[in-house]
């Protein structure tokens, strides 16, 4: 049986981070994952991720997912693929099915990174051909190019239903609605804009009460839900879908812990207990990623990181001192992104009224996934008085942990400040030039140029754009609110994008004057759905 | 439906396109692959009847967890589409039960 | 004496409820109402409930059922899903035919 100085179970962000550190440091390292490709979910993120920079803020997730990959190659990680950890057994034993045969390893360090499984919320009809996790729905959009179906229901408005919806559109796949049984949106509410001012409306305290058809489905039927979550008899409505996608939340994949033997506690599902470097009660035995508790991709590459430091002062690679130091700054750095509205300590809260600053959080973003124009003009990314000439617009009323636009702009137009959770303002004597690089970089979608051209009566407001067919220049169309709905004509001026933008086209259009802060974005046509 | 071109993601590699049989009838798909890719990418939804109620059933997890999709492949039932890579010639039999399924299928046995 | 292991408490009689006939185990096909059935008629812990119903014990062994099996179970004996003893985790963790889990391969790739 071959043996290796730590074995990784679970190729996936915090696996692969985890390995890279470990080897870098040394170690001879084995990474086991039961997929054809690794990466975990990393590779099916396609959007740009939020945090700092030191968290790989604005690139998107399948680019980190290519330059993880790349890193653990040149450290000399083994990465075996199409591997499944079958048991996990005494003294860092493990066996692993690859192929036709059973083959056993041992580890003097195991790292379990095994991460989550979509949890399910059944239903009349669930089975049907045509109800999938938002997971599989991603699977097949993202790593195999097919369409999932032709129009989607989304079940859940956290993080994950939000995106995997967006997601959904720019693979050309129409999304009906969001529901949730909660009375508000789980996810950030830039996530929620991106998808209402393209016209998804949200159903908010709304359940999924049938999937209808015989073979597969050919619709849905929603229902209102009261304080008990029980639906309302009256409520009902139809929708017109063949497919939903469930996205009620994940849980922690932690057979092999328990199997080993691990004192387990309660986390979103049964995660072993830990200390601060991420080792369970048995010495060697270590987790990182959301196999140790739900977070997300950004957080498990540093929990991994820290585990594969630990790993690796284990085995004598790392002396205490370098180590202590090493895991104080990613905790550290894991901390900042444990800050804000989302953080964990505010999981599930749904009390919270103003920001960190004191502004009042927008009740229709919860409640509906869009600002209202007067509330826009309350936050400090939109304050009037500021707009003579082009100036951004900075549409990002939540605290979460995010800064790309502050670095976007050379002009210093965008201050955000040392606390990344900061809502981001618009500097008094910004000297903007229009240059749309903080259009470009905000992941959330949430910054619009604006420029008013009072005496042609018109202004231009240029927007994030990342959909096909790209409206050319001279395209007519017409302009949607926030909220969706039609609000004037427009033109559209410009279309551009530079390779750093990553396939975000910067998107100008023409509009009345009157309507410069209400135009959010661009249809060509009449803009009937 | 195929994406044939995607707003940020390149190209899909994929391999060589082959035919394979799906209950007898020859179909297209892209070798290496899933199996489901290519059904789900051709319109077919319906992968297997269960054991005891006879319903249908399709693609679930898409990751090889769930075993909603598996099917009769080249004389083996159980078999996870959504993680098997197709190959050319592949016999793909919709699973009734344990079994594939036949013309008249009255009364499976199992 | 825990609450759980005190099979002496009441937990009431089996009302049957409008969505009982929701699959809940999809690869062996249980409705909820069997599972709420089964805690009526004595099964009080996940594994006694999976061992008479089979439910989690078919091609996904549990991986798609298992957190709502706990919670009918759970919610039919009044406790908390997380009071619940989870059903045993062991070799293998995904299903493997026979010849290969025999198969052992000596020497590495």
């Amino acid at each position: 049986m071959k043996r290796y100085e730590l074995i990784v179970i679970g190729a996936g962000p915090a696996g692969l981070s985890a390995a890279v550190e470990a080897a870098n440091a040394g170690m001879s390292v084995a990474v086991f994952d039961e997929n054809a490709r690794p990466g975990g979910q990393l590779f099916k993120q396609i959007h740009k991720f939020f945090g700092s920079k030191e968290h790989q803020a604005k690139i998107r997730g399948f680019r980190i997912g290519q330059q993880l990959l790349k890193q653990a190659e040149e450290s000399g990680v083994e990465v075996h693929l199409n591997s499944v950890v079958m048991g996990i057994f005494d003294l860092g034993e493990i066996t692993v099915q690859h192929g036709d045969g059973v083959c056993h390893y041992k580890g003097d360090s195991i790292l379990i990174a095994t991460g989550a499984c979509e949890n399910m919320v059944p239903f009349d009809g669930w089975t049907l051909p045509g109800v999938m996790g938002a997971g599989a729905a991603q699977t097949m959009m993202n790593l195999h190019g097919v369409q999932p179906g032709s129009r989607v229901l989304m079940v859940g408005s956290g993080n994950v239903g939000l995106v995997v919806s967006f997601q959904l559109l720019q693979a050309g796949v129409e999304v009906a609605a969001v529901i949730d049984a909660a009375p508000q949106i789980g996810g950030y509410g830039v996530h929620a804009a991106k998808l209402a001012r393209i016209g998804v409306p949200f159903y908010l305290s709304h359940t999924i009460v049938k999937a209808e058809g015989t073979d597969h489905v050919t619709g849905a039927v929603i229902a209102q839900v009261d304080e008990s979550f029980r639906p309302i008899a009256g409520t009902e409505k139809h929708l017109d879908v063949d497919t939903v996608c469930i996205a009620v939340g994940l849980s922690p994949m932690s057979q092999l812990a328990r199997m080993a033997g691990c004192e387990m506690t309660e986390k979103g599902g049964a995660v072993p207990v830990v200390d601060e470097y991420g080792q369970t009660s048995i010495p060697g035995l270590f987790v990182a990623g959301d196999v140790g508790g739900i977070e997300e991709a950004s957080s498990a590459m540093i929990g991994g990181r820290i585990a594969g430091a630990a790993a690796a002062r284990r085995s004598g690679y790392l002396p205490e001192e370098e180590f202590r130091e090493k895991a104080s700054a990613l905790k550290a750095s894991l901390g900042q992104l444990h800050e804000g509205m989302f953080s964990p300590k505010n999981k599930g809260r749904r009390d919270l009224t103003v920001t960190d600053e004191g502004y009042l959080l927008s009740k229709t973003l919860l409640h509906h996934g869009y600002l209202s124009e007067e509330e826009v003009a309350g936050f400090p990314g939109a304050a009037p008085g500021k707009s003579a000439g082009i100036h951004p617009v900075i549409e990002c009323t939540q605290n979460i942990p995010c800064n790309p636009c502050q670095d976007a702009c050379r002009f210093g137009c965008i201050r955000v400040g040392d606390h990344m959770t900061a809502l981001p303002a618009v500097a008094e004597n910004a000297r903007c030039v229009g240059c749309g690089m903080c259009v470009a970089s905000c992941p959330g979608q949430a910054i619009f140029l604006v420029n008013d051209e009072e005496e042609a009566g018109t202004a231009t407001v240029t927007l994030p754009y990342e959909f096909l067919p790209v409206p050319e220049k001279g395209a007519k169309g017409v302009a949607l609110g926030r909220d969706g709905r039609v609000v004037c004509p427009a033109e559209v001026v410009e279309a551009k994008t530079a390779g750093f933008m990553d396939g975000t086209v910067l998107l100008t259009m023409r509009v009345p004057l009157e309507m410069s802060m209400k135009a959010r974005f661009f249809k060509t046509g009449e803009g009937t759905k | 439906m195929r994406i044939q071109k995607h707003p940020i993601l390149d190209r899909i590699q994929k391999g060589r396109q082959v035919t394979f049989s799906l209950d007898g009838k020859p179909m297209q798909g892209y070798e290496g692959e899933p199996i489901a890719a290519a059904l789900l990418a051709a319109g077919v939804r319906v992968h297997r009847y269960t054991t005891k109620a006879r319903q249908p059933r399709g693609i679930f997890c898409a990751i090889g967890r769930c075993t909603d999709c598996v099917m009769v492949v080249d004389g083996k039932p159980n078999v996870r589409t959504c993680v098997t890579p197709l190959k050319e010639g592949m016999r793909v039999q919709t699973q009734v039960g344990i079994s594939a399924k036949k013309e008249s299928d009255d009364h499976e046995t199992i | 004496m825990s609450r759980l292991l005190d099979r002496n408490r009441e937990i009431g009689a089996f009302v049957p409820q409008q969505d009982d006939d929701l699959i809940i185990c999809r690869c062996e096909e249980i409705t909820k109402g069997e599972i709420r059935r089964a805690v009526h008629e004595g099964m009080w812990t996940l594994t006694e409930v999976k061992r008479f119903l089979r439910a989690g014990m078919g091609l996904c062994q549990g991986q798609t059922c298992g957190r709502l099996v706990k919670g009918i179970v759970a919610k039919e004996l009044g406790v908390r899903p997380s009071e619940l003893e989870d059903t045993t985790a062991r070799c293998p963790t995904r299903p493997v035919e026979m010849q290969v889990f025999g198969n052992e391969v000596h020497g590495h790739e």
